[in-house]
């Protein structure tokens, strides 16, 4: 079964013909397209957009973690010279915000916590509108609050208003409960001869995205204009419009630049449906920005997880069980469709082994609301199966490296009936793992602890990621290319520049296409209007699923280009070839002409081609894979602990540019780093009030802690992705907190369950430690 | 109610030209580049001096823009990333910064290439820890910082070129 079906372009109708030439715009480490205008602040954010007449809204937010609102009174606050439209449940009742089409109630009377949305109020300036929000009278009911999923689990615990309210539910816990299996996890426990339990804490972690939210929304009575921060246009349009009750053609989305999405702004935010109702209640634009501390409150966090993993094999090393069940914290509400497959094949497919059992509980609580987050739910299934393995490791007495590879899964072995065995589309984890312990000097690891003096301790670590990334429902992707009679070329492409090099990266595809250099074909991006549905420039998407349609629409336009040469050079369409500007004879470059002069063959003011991405076939299966390694050093007497290098192999196929690649990597490896070491949130417990609004507190990475990031990536093909370009979006985070942990793991001795490795957090282990020796 | 604010008048110098204005006494000098003078080039990302992305070189030194009044800089000489670029062509960081791709998202590179300015100004040879730590108040959270370092180490090695060219 090792052996996948034979790969193909993914695209609806026939398959593009082949180039007949080598590659010459695939690979190559150009500059990204949109760096110019950034270095030199041309830039346009939607924060930095002013329209005539533009008011300024701002927000009133519930104190409490958990309250009922007996009566609000806004009528002061609209009465106040300067306020345009206020917005509240008075006169909003029944309305839905959407977020990946899950609906949400925009003002309910229950308020599920602190920070949740009570009243805005959009006026001439923002002092105004602040001085109007002091104006507006609320008498709140306080009610018991539960802050963690074992509060909210515990009989009797008050019930959460959540924000998904379509979800079905039990309690406070969403359904259904997700228990996937295959073989008999009992009797596999029960053949082994050790059984390694461990039980992991994963925190929350906040975007932080550098430019808060900020949407500029007009209304011109007939059509609504919205200048947004968001990762999807298109997501966004669609949900305003159903929001709304607009249909879609009434409503545009811009997003040119944007300030940092990292999922937070992967469909429409509740400010964006905010601004566009005052627009609509004002007749006038309105500009509504969160500040720092606000972005904290109520954007969908990632999800914090608490995992009990238990890991049985025999004295080889054989495994013969793996039982995991995670308890999720989804907050107020869970705004990612409950992918929580996700987390069960990250867990049953990493390694060989024939009873699994997984259980995901996701719990509501009354917190902020949850999302996707780079890697979404990952992290949590990858750390736990990666930290669980180097426990278990210990307990045989086996090198970790040795323990991965005897129980190394070639194919997809799949749980129960959900999913069935298949092969992958390509796995070269194996080759990721050797290039890791290579890089990161494995074969010395031994003589680290030897060389230890005084109160430092260094250790090596590493850990392996299998993820579900490679093409995602409805699979309905769609690009145009345009070529004009002057002979330039426009990719249209409704997908949104996220600082991925997106814009970069599909002018590229076109590029290769049509033989031009890649500066020749422009794009139309980030706006509704002229542009197909593209998926949000989330989930490590846009390669796989935009890159085959613009590929498509670029040979369609080359094949159509052909025929008017063709009869000038008295030869089939099927002997010419596009290279180096022109369009020639295969093998005869000097029987041709320029790429200009065979558009001005065109009887039109256009060729114009359109390409779509078909669904990933079910006779393989797409994952992703790679290895991270980390040399660590800590010191016992102060519990500091720096990362010396990370290295990583990604199992990325062949990159199309390979500077945004390694952009990718350092990317993924920095946020991991803050989540392994640095980012902690604290919420008051009594209160529910969060106590670290702000990126003094939060800490998140900067220049000072980022180590040396070495990529060894595996190279090779894969046709089912558009010249074997894999996605590396989000794979570059995955195993940096295991590796990590693993490697604190090596130079201390014993292993910390307990994201982030602050310095108090080592220093309580190290002490718990010497006190259960002692004992 | 709110407060009728007093007013200043402010004569500064912004990427060499003399700039005056009326100024409310309590506006920021990250408020009076945007959105008086139309600078959007200078971001805000925390309005109280955390994130770094407002910084602009103030006589010489960087500063967080969100964290001066404007009426402070009164008299003195501001530099913004749109001054950056001279008559001759980009500045080398920028130069740089593109062609080692130290910009992803773009938000936080205008404070960036200020606090690198501002370094290199006052040395073209700074060591590895010089460039992390002139650019350790600057958070970018697309992780850019081994390719700032990088770039940043390029563009003093043009600047010492340019200078020994000159001479």
């Amino acid at each position: 079964m090792t052996t996948p079906p034979p790969g193909r372009l993914l695209v609806h109708g026939e398959a593009p013909p082949p180039l007949g030439r080598d590659l010459t715009v695939i690979g190559l480490p150009l500059d990204r397209r949109d760096a110019l205008e950034k270095v030199t602040g041309q830039a346009i954010y939607s924060s930095d957009m002013s329209l005539p007449g533009m008011l300024h809204a701002k927000i009133l937010r519930c104190p409490h973690a958990h309250a009922r609102i007996r009566r609000i009174d806004t009528s002061r606050a609209a009465a106040l010279p300067g306020v345009h439209a206020v917005l509240s449940l008075e006169n909003t009742r029944g309305w839905h915000t959407y977020w990946y089409m899950i609906a949400q109630p925009a003002f309910p009377e229950e308020l599920a916590y602190a920070g949740q949305e009570v009243a805005l109020v959009a006026a001439e300036t923002v002092d105004v509108a602040l001085a109007a929000l002091a104006l507006i009278e609320v008498e709140y009911e306080v009610l018991p609050a539960a802050l963690t999923p074992r509060e909210a689990m515990a009989p009797g615990a008050p019930r959460v208003p959540v924000l998904d309210v379509e979800r079905p539910r039990d309690g406070n816990v969403q359904q259904p409960v997700y228990v996937r299996a295959r073989g008999d996890v009992a009797r596999g426990l029960a053949d082994a001869d050790v059984v390694s339990e461990s039980r992991f804490t994963l925190p929350t972690q906040y975007h932080v995205d550098i430019q808060t939210r900020c949407c500029v929304a007009d209304w011109d009575g007939e059509r609504l204009t919205i200048y947004e921060a968001s990762q999807g246009v298109w997501n966004v349009k669609r949900e305003l419009a159903r929001s709304l009750g607009l249909e879609e053609d009434r409503v545009r989305v811009v997003v040119q630049n944007m300030g940092g999405g990292f999922g937070s702004k992967a469909g429409a935010q509740r400010v964006v449906h905010y601004a566009a109702r005052l627009a609509m209640l004002a007749g006038r634009p309105v500009r509504l920005e969160l500040t720092r501390p606000e972005e904290f409150l109520s954007h969908p966090r990632r999800y914090a997880g608490e995992v009990t993993m238990r890991l049985g094999a025999r004295r080889d090393g054989t495994l013969t069980a793996i039982d995991a069940e995670i308890v999720l914290d989804i907050g107020s509400g869970s705004l990612y469709a409950g992918r929580y497959t996700m987390t069960l094949h990250q867990i049953s497919e990493l390694y060989r082994c024939a009873n699994v059992r997984v259980r995901v509980v996701a719990v509501y609580t009354n917190t902020g609301p949850t999302g996707p987050q780079r890697g979404v739910l990952d992290p949590i299934a990858t750390f736990s199966t990666e930290a669980a393995v180097d426990d278990l490791a210990a307990r045989l007495h086996m090198d970790p490296l040795a323990l991965r590879m005897k129980n190394y899964a070639e194919d997809f072995q799949g749980l129960d009936d959900t999913t069935p065995p298949l092969p992958y589309t390509s796995k070269h984890l194996d080759a990721c793992l050797a290039a890791v312990a290579d890089a990161v000097g494995w074969a010395e690891r031994d003589r680290l602890a030897a060389d230890a003096t005084g109160p430092k301790r260094r250790g090596v670590g590493i850990a392996a990621y299998c993820i579900e990334r490679g093409g995602y429902a409805p699979f309905s992707a769609k690009a145009d290319v345009v070529a004009r009679p002057d002979g330039s070329v426009e990719v249209q492409a409704g997908v949104v520049e996220i600082g991925g090099g997106q814009i970069t990266i599909l002018p590229m595809i076109a590029a290769e296409e049509l033989g031009l250099p890649a500066e020749r074909v422009d794009i139309r991006h980030g706006d509704t209007d002229g542009t197909h549905y593209a998926p949000s420039s989330h989930a490590s998407r846009i390669t796989s699923e935009v890159g085959p349609a613009v590929l498509q629409a670029a040979a369609t336009v080359r094949a159509r280009l052909f025929e008017l040469v063709a009869p000038r050079l008295e030869v089939s369409p099927l002997d010419l070839v596009a290279a180096g500007e022109r369009i020639h004879v295969r093998g005869v470059p000097e029987r041709g002409v320029s790429f200009r002069a065979a558009c001005a063959l065109m009887p039109g003011p256009e060729i114009r081609a359109t390409g779509s991405r078909a669904p990933n076939p079910d006779d393989v299966i797409f994952r992703l894979f790679g290895a991270h390694g980390a040399l660590v050093e800590v010191d016992v007497e102060t519990g500091e602990l720096r990362v010396l290098r990370i290295v990583c192999a990604h199992d990325i196929g062949r990159p199309i540019n390979p500077k945004l690649v390694e952009s990718q990597q350092h990317g993924g490896a920095v946020m991991g780093l803050g989540y392994g070491l640095y980012e902690e949130a604290e919420l008051d417990a009594k209160t529910g009030v969060l106590l670290t609004p702000d990126v003094h507190q939060y800490r998140v990475p900067t220049a000072l802690e980022t180590p040396a990031i070495e990529a060894r990536n595996v190279e090779s093909e894969d046709a089912f992705y558009p010249y074997s370009a894999k996605p590396v979006g989000e794979a570059p985070l995955v195993g940096v907190m295991p590796a990590v942990r693993n490697a604190l793991r090596h130079a201390l001795g014993f292993g910390i369950d307990a994201l982030p490795l602050t310095p108090a957090r080592i220093l309580d282990a190290i002490a718990a430690r010497k006190g259960a020796d002692a004992r | 109610m709110p407060v009728v604010a007093s007013t200043r008048h402010v004569a500064l110098t912004v990427n060499g030209r003399p700039r005056a204005l009326e100024v409310a006494a309590r506006r920021t000098l990250a408020e009076l580049l945007r959105e008086d003078l139309q600078l959007t080039g200078t971001k805000i990302g925390c309005n109280r001096a955390e994130c770094g992305s407002c910084t602009v070189v103030l006589d010489g030194r960087a500063v967080f823009s969100c964290s001066v009044l404007a009426v402070e800089a009164a008299g003195r000489r501001v530099e913004t990333v749109e001054g950056l670029a001279g008559p001759a062509g980009l500045h080398p960081l920028q130069e740089a910064f593109i062609e080692h791709d130290a910009v992803q998202c773009g938000i936080c590179i205008p404070g960036m290439l200020m606090s690198l300015k501002a370094l290199l100004d006052a040395t073209t040879s700074p060591s590895e820890d010089d460039v992390r730590q002139a650019v350790g108040g600057n958070l970018c959270r697309c992780g850019t910082y081994p390719n700032t370092v990088k770039a940043t180490l390029a563009a003093a090695a043009a600047l010492r070129e340019r200078a020994a060219a000159a001479r």
